[in-house]
């Protein structure tokens, strides 16, 4: 008996549903972005803004290229439905803690459909998740180094502005 | 729907209960899926749709519910030319069909691979 399945797509369901659940994750977190910049806008933090705009941008190329991924291997990508975004912040420092709480779940989530590929012998999407894995190490180091800049230049007197200022020039180049 | 099916290629046993069974032809790259009365054909994508339409019944909350409205439940999957209208038991029997096909397609996925990498 022919391996249809096989035939058909060079995944497994069990990852097709798990790349189809970070879609979601990565529109959320595109959303969540949107958000952040909506109230940093509001709030005066204009470079902050900036910064979260760039953010947005990015989550959604992740979420296009898992979304390719899946339609190339043969599987079925399902447009998200994203819902329950949170548009109001008590402090300019909690919008970066969540941030990082965000990308701190999406590190997790790759992990673990990298833990689910190795399983399942699942050279292919492993490789594919590398890219990714590389990407969360700027993305966990720019969402720290923001929190960072509210311990070292301090939140009184115009250090929220100074804050604001830093955001926007946080750079990553690590050659490693 | 009533289809009757001459059968013109051959066809293998994937699974089978007491109430239906599931077989492959490898020539059409397709399922047959012979439930309720009627042999149906499904594709890849068909039949993928169709056990994840019957999974996601909830046999427990029809079970519990006691609202006087009748106890079947129509299964449509979209781009597909069969449709069933099951009663509860047919569901449970249907489901159990499919659980097995899956498990029984995967194992011979396992099989497959194993013969590929021992070649």
């Amino acid at each position: 008996m022919k391996d249809l399945l096989r035939i058909k797509s060079l995944i497994s369901t069990e990852i097709e549903s798990l790349l189809n659940q970070q879609i979601k994750k990565e529109a959320y977190s595109s959303s969540i972005y949107l958000s952040m910049a909506s109230w940093c806008n509001r709030n005066g933090y204009d470079f902050s803004s900036d910064y979260f705009f760039k953010q947005a941008e990015e989550e959604r190329t992740h979420q296009l290229k898992f979304f390719k991924y899946v339609l190339d291997m043969g599987g079925n990508s399902v447009s998200p439905e994203v819902t329950g975004i949170k548009q109001e912040y008590n402090s300019f420092r909690e919008v970066f803690e969540e941030a990082l709480d965000q990308e701190i779940s999406v590190t997790n989530s790759i992990k673990n459909i990298y833990a689910r590929c190795m399983k399942e012998q699942d050279f292919v999407t492993m490789e594919f998740l590398n890219w990714f894995l590389k990407e969360q190490r700027e993305e966990e180091y720019k969402a720290r180094r923001a929190l960072e800049l509210f311990e070292v230049i301090g939140e009184e007197g115009t250090g929220r502005w100074q804050i604001d200022k830093h955001v926007g020039e946080i750079k990553y180049n690590s050659e490693a | 729907m009533i289809t009757t099916l001459t059968q013109t290629t051959p066809w293998t046993d994937v699974f089978k209960t007491t109430k239906g069974a599931v077989y492959q032809c490898d020539e059409e790259r397709c399922w047959y899926v012979d439930f309720a009365g009627k042999v149906a054909k499904f594709d890849y994508r068909c039949l993928l749709k169709l056990r994840k339409s019957v999974y996601h019944i909830d046999i427990e909350h029809a079970l519990l519910n006691t609202t006087k409205d009748p106890d079947v439940e129509i299964i449509f999957i979209c781009a597909c030319d069969h449709c069933y209208v099951l009663t509860l038991l047919q569901i449970i029997a249907l489901k159990e069909l499919l659980e097995g096909t899956f498990v029984m397609l995967e194992l011979n996925h396992i099989l497959n691979e194993s013969l590929v990498i021992s070649q």
